[in-house]
């Protein structure tokens, strides 16, 4: 992990959804940096370090689980946390650490981010 | 006119008087017969059939009037015209009367021909008209005794159809009065003819249809249309079971209605069968719906839940309208709590894994223990089993959290709560798997709310409930092709309810008569 506060790459194609989740994260003393889709995510991620990777799974181009798989080849350390308000798990989601439902609300989100951040 | 020839006996002790008849009679063309004496006569008429006998009165052994007497006692002559010819006595013409009733002439010498052969003639004509209207009699006997036969064969043939055939079959008059049943008729509904004749039927039919049977079938009987309907009928053991049912009408030869037939087949399996995938289609389209609904939900959701949490403490607010924040917080957690529900079957792994249905339930009375304590409620428990099955850990553990957390809730003054974990035979389908029964003495499910109990959005918890949990509990448990029943039993002010839940682990032959209690 780098020094200082935890880096965050908030990836969601929804700006709404996207800006309040990165608040919240704030809020919880994250570094926060955001992209609308999962190309846009991994040009952020080949310019600077992250820690964790907090993506939506339903995106347009590219999924969530499919973003995993290589943000997991460009940084090998960083946390993965896929949410969705999908009903069923993905079959290719196991690539993530935590798959989250987004029904479970913000102080489950972070507890959740923090717990995958800590190695839990 | 070509006629069949008749014979014409002529009797006379004079061969000269004979040689006279026949040449007078010869062109009628008809058989002449001649005999010397009345015995000689009795001889030829014993032989053939004569239609006429002409004879002299007063001959040597036997007279004429001895003769006819003995021809007129025979049954066999009675049809024989006598023309007796002699001169003319007094008491000849007497005696001549007491023939009247039958075919006698008599002719007085000198014979005047024409008149010989006007007499003979008619006789001949007579004897004749006589012959061929036996003959069609005969016939006609004949030809009735045939068709009379047909018909019993023909009707035979129809009623051993009619009762070898599956449905209950019956006929009726033309005015749609019932006169014949068939014996499965009988066997089902256990009745006798004296019965359900007429309009006896409508006392097996269900009281909510027997209006409009009624109608659809007179209104059919009136126009002389096919009937066809669909309605339940009483059983002699009581049960309804449903029957199409359908009578056209048979014609005579004229095209009048001569008689209804009709048939009621037993259509309660299939109709069974339709309902049940009616009603797993429509469950399946509201789990589909609920579905996407909820995800559609779940992303706003999410966004407002956030953005009321970063609202929650904010410090541009002032007390009041942090108040307003929580209360919409709080009413969203309400909003989640639904959606969770129904989005729900979260699955921590891809694949089915061996799952220990005991391992399962122990961890639900664990999570329950507390209530349980405080509660007052005493718990037995009987894993007979280990019940392990192919599945999803957390949507079982979701069901007998249902299902145990109902009968917790339902003894809200203690209470036994009994749970039984055993491999079990399906009741349904012969399929061997394991049953876990629940058992709670609590406030008991009210026989309204029985149908309702699986349905989606009821609950009997007011707004503690969503009242999805049995609902999702049985798609869950379908979809292993397993059954989730109940009874509840009410004894005075106590009650028993018990759920039970069967999942097949294997597909079993074994007719489910058969099946051991593999209880320890």
């Amino acid at each position: 992990m780098s020094e200082g506060r935890p880096v965050i790459l908030c990836v969601d194609d929804e700006p709404n959804a996207l800006i309040l989740r990165k608040l919240v994260l704030q809020k919880a003393g994250y570094e926060v940096i955001t992209a609308s889709s999962g190309k846009q995510a991994l040009e952020l991620a080949e310019s600077r370090s992250i820690d964790l990777l907090l993506s939506d799974q339903l995106m347009p181009g590219m999924t969530g689980a499919q973003l995993a798989k290589e943000i997991r080849v460009i940084a090998p350390k960083a946390r993965i946390v896929l949410i969705s308000g999908v009903n069923e798990i993905p079959p290719d989601a196991s690539v993530a650490d935590v798959f989250l439902s987004k029904v479970e609300g913000p102080d489950a989100l972070c507890s959740t981010v923090a717990s995958a951040l800590s190695g839990q | 006119m070509t006629h069949e020839p008749v014979n014409i006996l002529m009797v006379d002790d004079q061969p000269g008087k004979l040689l006279s008849y026949e040449a007078i009679l010869t062109p009628l063309g008809e058989n002449l017969v001649k005999a010397n004496s009345g015995r000689e006569a009795l001889e030829i008429l014993l032989k053939a059939d004569i239609a006429i006998v002409l004879m002299d009165v007063s001959m040597p052994d036997i007279d004429g009037f001895q003769l006819a007497d003995m021809i007129r006692e025979h049954p066999r002559f009675q049809q024989t015209a006598i023309i007796f010819i002699s001169a003319v006595h007094l008491s000849d013409l007497d005696r001549l009367k007491g023939y009247e009733r039958g075919a006698v002439d008599y002719i007085s010498v000198p014979v005047v021909p024409e008149l010989l052969r006007a007499k003979v003639t008619i006789f001949a004509e007579l004897y004749r008209k006589t012959q061929q209207l036996e003959r069609l009699n005969h016939e006609l006997e004949h030809r009735v005794a045939e068709r009379t036969e047909e018909l019993r064969e023909s009707e035979g043939q129809f009623r051993s159809l009619a009762n070898s055939i599956p449905q209950l079959a019956w006929m009726a008059h033309p005015n749609g009065d019932r006169f014949w049943y068939n014996q499965r008729w009988y066997d089902y509904t256990g009745k006798t003819f004296d019965e359900v004749k007429d309009r006896g039927w409508k006392t097996i039919h269900h009281p909510d249809h027997i209006e409009r049977v009624e109608d659809s079938y007179a209104s059919c009987v009136e126009s002389g249309q096919p009937w066809e309907d669909t309605f339940p009928l009483r059983g002699t053991d009581g049960a309804y079971r449903w029957f199409l049912s359908r009578a056209v009408p048979i014609y005579d030869v004229n095209g009048k209605i001569a008689r209804w037939f009709g048939t009621n087949t037993d259509i309660t399996e299939r109709k069974q069968a339709e309902e049940a995938l009616v009603k797993s289609e429509r469950f399946a389209a509201m789990g589909r719906l609920a579905g996407i609904i909820a995800h559609e939900i779940n992303n706003p959701l999410e966004a407002i839940s956030n953005a009321f949490y970063l609202l929650r403490d904010h410090p541009s607010l002032d007390e009041e309208a942090r108040y307003f924040a929580k209360l919409a917080e709080e009413e969203l957690k309400r909003i989640a709590h639904i959606t969770k529900q129904t989005l729900s079957f979260y699955r921590e792994s891809q694949q089915a894994v061996q799952v220990a249905l005991a391992e399962v339930l122990e961890n639900v009375i664990e999570l329950q223990s507390r209530r349980l304590q405080v509660g007052g409620i005493i718990l037995e428990k009987h894993l007979a089993t280990d019940g392990v099955i192919h599945g999803y850990p957390v949507e079982l553990k979701q069901v007998f959290l249902n299902i145990i957390g109902n009968a917790v809730q339902a003894m809200p003054n203690g209470g036994r709560l009994r749970i039984d974990l055993r491999e079990s035979w399906g009741r349904s389908n012969g399929h061997f798997g394991v049953r876990v029964s629940v058992h709670d003495t609590g406030v008991g499910i009210q026989p309204e709310h029985a149908k309702k109990i699986f349905e989606p959005f009821f609950s009997t918890k007011d707004a503690k409930g969503t009242g999805l949990g049995l609902w999702i509990s049985k798609g869950i448990i379908q979809k292993y092709g397993g059954t989730i029943r109940f009874r509840s039993m009410r004894r005075g002010e106590r009650c028993a309810t018990c759920f039970s839940v069967f999942i097949p682990t294997a597909v079993s032959a074994e007719p489910k008569e058969a099946a051991p209690v593999l209880v320890a």
